[in-house]
C-alpha cells in the first residue's frame, strides 16, 4: 500500500516530465559553455576567438 | 594470557616489518641529498675545489650553471669496443630482453595495486561470504603475481647482461651518470621483494582484526616502492629521449634531481601508471576468461566470471584517462622538441600511429562489446538492447575517423587522380581536431554503456529519479554536443588556439565519467531488481573478447614502447651521444610489426606457463553462491 502510495508520488506528467528534461538540457549547455570558456581561459586562449575577429 | 602475548608479539613483529620497509622507502630521499648524490663526499669536493678552480658548465635543458663532475658521454665507433656483437642485429636482442622485462615488470607493478584494492573491499565489506571471496580473489591475484615477480626478475638480469654486453660503452655513460639511482633501484627491489614476500606469507597469519589493517598497510607500501622503482627506471629512458642535468657534451652537473626530473619524466611516468594498471587488468581478465572456458562446473564458471568482470572493471577505469596521458606526453614531447613531435605524429612513424590508432579503437569496441554481453547474466537489461545498435553505430563512425590517416602512400598516378595527398573529402578526418571528437565521442559511449550496465537489472526508485534520469540525459546529449561542436569550431581557428580546445574536451568527457556515474550509483542505492545477476550464465565470446582485450593491450605496449624509443633515430641519449651502430637506423613498419607481435606471442606463452604454475596450487574454487541466486558484485557495479 506504502510502496503503490510512493509511486504515485513519482509520477510526473508529461508536461512536467518536459520542463525538467529542458530545464537540464539548458543547465547541461550552460555548465559546458563555462568549462569551455574557463579551460581555455586558464590556458590563455579566447574561446569566443572566432566570434571576435 | 599466553594467546595475548602471542598477538602482542604478532602486532610486534607486524610494526617493526612495515618500520623496516618504510625506512627503505626514505632511502632514495637520503641518497638524493648532494653528498650522496654526486657520489663524494663534501669535504672532499671542498679540497678538491681549493686545490684547482672547478670547471662550470651549463645544464642542456635547465639552463642553470654547475660544476662539471663526469666525462663527457663516448664517442663510439662501429667495432668490438663500443658494439661487440654476435652474427646478429643486437638492437633486436636488447629490444626483445627490454620488451619482456618491461611487459612482466608492468604486470607484477599492477596486480598489486590489484590486490590492494580488492583486500580493502574484502575488509569493508559488511557480507561476511563477500568479504571472504573479495580477500580470497586479492590471495588469488597476489598468487599469479609471485611467479611473475620471480621472472621478471629474471628478464631484469638478461636485460642488464645484454647492456653489459652488446652496448657496453653507452651503459657504462648512463651507469655513470645514474650511479646513485641505480644503487637506490636495487636497494629499493630488495625492499620490494621482502615487502611482497611478507605480504603472501604473512596472509594467512594477518587475516584478522588489526593485523588485517597492518597487511593492507604492507599492500599500500609494496605498491609505492612498486611506483617509485618504476619512477627511477622511467628517469633513465626519459633522460634518454630529453636529457637534462648534463652539458651539451654530455658531462654531468653534479644535480642528480636535474638528471632524474627531465621535461618528459612526468609525463612517462603518468602515462605508464595508467598503461601498467589498464595492461595489468587485461592480463588478469585473460586469465579468468581461460579458466572460465576451461572450468567444469557452474561453480566455477560464476567465480571466474566474476573475477574476469573485475579484472576488466579495474584496467578499464585506467583505459578510460590513458588517452589523455598519452596526449599529455605528446604535448610535451612537442614542447621540449617540435621536430620529435612531428618525427612521431606527422612523419617517418607516423603510420605507426595509426595502427596505434587502429589499437585504441579496437580496445574500446571490445569493451563496449563485452559491457553489452555482460548484460545478458541480468533479468531486466533486455530493455537496454534496443539502444545497442545506435551505439554501435556512433563508435564504428568514430572509429573511422579516428584512425583516418593524414595523407596516403600512392603512386604518382593515384596522386593525381586523386588531386593532391590528401583526399579531398576523407582528407579532413586525418586533422587532430576530427580525431579529438572521435576519441571523446567514443570514450563518453563507453561511459554511457557502463551506466547502462550499472543500471541492468535494476529501476531506481528513489523520489528524485525522474530528475536524475533527466539530468543524465541533459549531461550526455549536451556532452556529445559539445564534443562535436568543439571538433567542428577547430577546423575555423588557428592551430595555436585549436591546440587549447582538447582541454575542454577532455574535461566533457571526464564529467561524463565522473558526474554520470557518480550521479547513476545514488540513483541506484536501494533500487528495485527485475532479477537476479547470474555469474557464469555469459556468453563465451565475452571471454573471447577479454582475451582479445588483453591481447590488443599487450601489442599496443609493444608498439607504443617502440615509437617512443624509436623516435630518437640516430641517437642513444637525444643530441647527446651518437649511435654509431650499424643498426642506428629506423626499422620497416613491417619489420616492427612482426617484432612486436614476436614479443606479444613470447610474453603470452611465458605467462601462459606463469599460469599453469599458478593453477597447480589452486585446490579448489571459493565458495560462491549457487547458480540463479543474487551472487555478490564488485564496486561500482550493480
Amino acid at each position: 500500500m506504502a510502496e503503490q502510495g510512493s509511486q504515485q508520488e513519482n509520477q510526473i506528467t508529461t508536461g512536467k516530465k518536459a520542463v525538467i528534461m529542458i530545464g537540464s538540457l539548458v543547465a547541461a549547455a550552460v555548465y559546458f559553455t563555462f568549462l569551455d570558456w574557463a579551460l581555455m581561459d586558464m590556458q590563455g586562449l579566447d574561446y569566443f576567438y572566432l566570434f571576435r575577429k | 594470557m599466553a594467546t595475548l602475548n602471542q598477538q602482542a608479539r604478532k602486532k610486534m613483529w607486524a610494526f617493526l616489518a612495515l618500520g623496516t620497509f618504510v625506512g627503505l622507502l626514505f632511502l632514495p630521499l637520503f641518497l638524493s641529498l648532494p653528498a650522496g648524490a654526486s657520489g663524494t663526499s663534501a669535504p672532499t669536493a671542498q679540497a678538491a675545489a681549493d686545490a684547482k678552480p672547478v670547471e662550470k658548465s651549463r645544464d642542456v635543458w635547465f639552463k642553470t650553471e654547475g660544476p662539471v663532475v663526469g666525462a663527457p658521454a663516448p664517442k663510439t665507433t662501429d667495432g668490438p669496443k663500443d658494439y661487440p656483437r654476435y652474427n646478429f642485429e643486437s638492437r633486436v636482442l636488447l629490444w626483445v630482453a627490454n620488451q619482456q622485462h618491461l611487459y612482466y615488470g608492468s604486470f607484477v607493478l599492477a596486480v598489486p595495486i590489484f590486490c590492494l584494492v580488492v583486500e580493502y573491499l574484502g575488509i569493508i565489506t559488511k557480507d561476511k561470504a563477500l568479504a571472504r571471496k573479495y580477500d580470497q580473489l586479492s590471495y588469488d591475484f597476489i598468487k599469479i603475481s609471485l611467479t611473475a615477480y620471480s621472472l621478471t626478475a629474471i628478464l631484469g638480469g638478461i636485460l642488464v647482461f645484454t647492456y653489459l654486453t652488446l652496448y657496453p660503452s653507452f651503459f657504462g655513460y648512463l651507469a655513470s651518470i645514474f650511479r646513485p639511482v641505480m644503487h637506490t633501484y636495487a636497494l629499493l627491489f630488495v625492499a620490494e621483494s621482502g615487502t611482497l614476500y611478507i605480504y603472501y606469507y604473512g596472509w594467512e597469519k594477518m587475516r584478522e582484526g588489526f593485523l588485517k589493517w597492518v597487511h593492507l598497510s604492507m599492500a599500500v607500501l609494496l605498491n609505492v616502492i612498486g611506483t617509485v622503482l618504476m619512477f627511477l627506471a622511467n628517469s633513465w629512458i626519459a633522460f634518454m629521449q630529453s636529457p637534462a642535468g648534463v652539458d651539451a657534451e654530455g658531462r654531468y652537473l653534479g644535480n642528480i634531481w636535474h638528471v632524474i626530473h627531465t621535461t618528459l619524466w612526468n609525463p612517462i611516468n603518468v602515462h605508464r601508471i595508467l598503461g601498467n594498471m589498464a595492461f595489468g587488468g587485461g592480463v588478469v581478465a585473460a586469465y579468468a576468461a581461460y579458466r572460465f572456458l576451461t572450468a567444469k562446473t557452474d561453480e566455477e564458471r560464476a567465480h571466474y566470471d566474476w573475477m574476469g568482470y573485475v579484472a576488466m572493471f579495474i584496467g578499464v577505469c585506467f583505459l578510460i584517462p590513458l588517452p589523455f596521458a598519452g596526449y599529455w606526453l605528446m604535448r610535451e614531447v612537442y614542447a621540449y622538441r617540435q621536430q620529435m613531435g612531428i618525427t612521431l605524429m606527422g612523419g617517418l612513424l607516423a603510420w605507426l600511429f595509426i595502427i596505434q590508432a587502429v589499437m585504441i579503437g579496437t580496445l574500446f569496441l571490445t569493451t563496449n562489446y563485452y559491457l553489452w554481453q555482460g548484460m545478458e547474466r541480468m533479468r531486466g537489461a533486455e530493455r537496454y538492447q534496443k539502444y545497442i545498435k545506435y551505439m554501435v553505430f556512433v563508435l564504428i563512425t568514430c572509429f573511422i575517423v579516428w584512425l583516418t590517416p593524414h595523407t596516403m602512400v600512392m603512386t604518382p598516378a593515384e596522386l593525381k587522380a586523386m588531386g593532391g595527398q590528401q583526399h579531398p573529402v576523407l582528407g579532413n578526418y586525418g586533422v587532430m581536431s576530427a580525431k579529438n571528437g572521435a576519441i571523446n565521442v567514443i570514450i563518453t559511449t563507453t561511459v554511457l554503456s557502463f551506466i547502462m550496465f550499472q543500471r541492468g537489472n535494476k529501476v531506481p526508485v528513489v523520489k528524485w529519479a525522474p530528475l536524475g534520469d533527466a539530468a543524465l540525459v541533459g549531461l550526455f546529449a549536451m556532452a556529445y554536443i559539445n564534443i562535436i561542436w568543439l571538433a567542428i569550431y577547430g577546423y575555423y581557428i588557428p592551430a595555436n588556439v585549436r591546440v587549447g580546445l582538447s582541454v575542454p574536451q577532455v574535461a566533457t568527457t571526464l564529467s561524463c565519467l565522473f558526474i554520470g556515474v557518480t550521479l547513476n550509483s545514488i540513483m541506484l542505492n536501494g533500487a528495485k531488481e527485475l532479477g537476479p545477476t547470474v555469474w557464469g550464465q555469459v556468453s563465451v565470446r565475452s571471454q573471447y573478447a577479454l582475451i582479445m582485450l588483453a591481447t590488443a593491450f599487450t601489442w599496443m605496449m609493444g608498439l607504443m614502447g617502440y615509437i617512443r624509443s624509436s623516435v630518437r633515430l640516430f641517437w642513444h641519449v637525444n643530441e647527446i651521444m651518437r649511435d654509431n651502430s650499424p643498426w642506428a637506423f629506423t626499422h620497416t613498419i613491417g619489420f616492427a610489426a612482426n617484432m612486436i607481435s614476436f614479443n606479444v606471442l613470447f610474453f603470452w606463452a611465458t605467462i601462459m606457463f606463469v599460469f599453469w604454475l599458478g593453477s597447480l596450487g589452486v585446490k579448489k574454487v571459493p565458495a560462491t553462491a549457487p547458480m540463479g541466486q543474487k551472487a555478490p558484485v564488485p564496486v561500482g557495479s550493480h
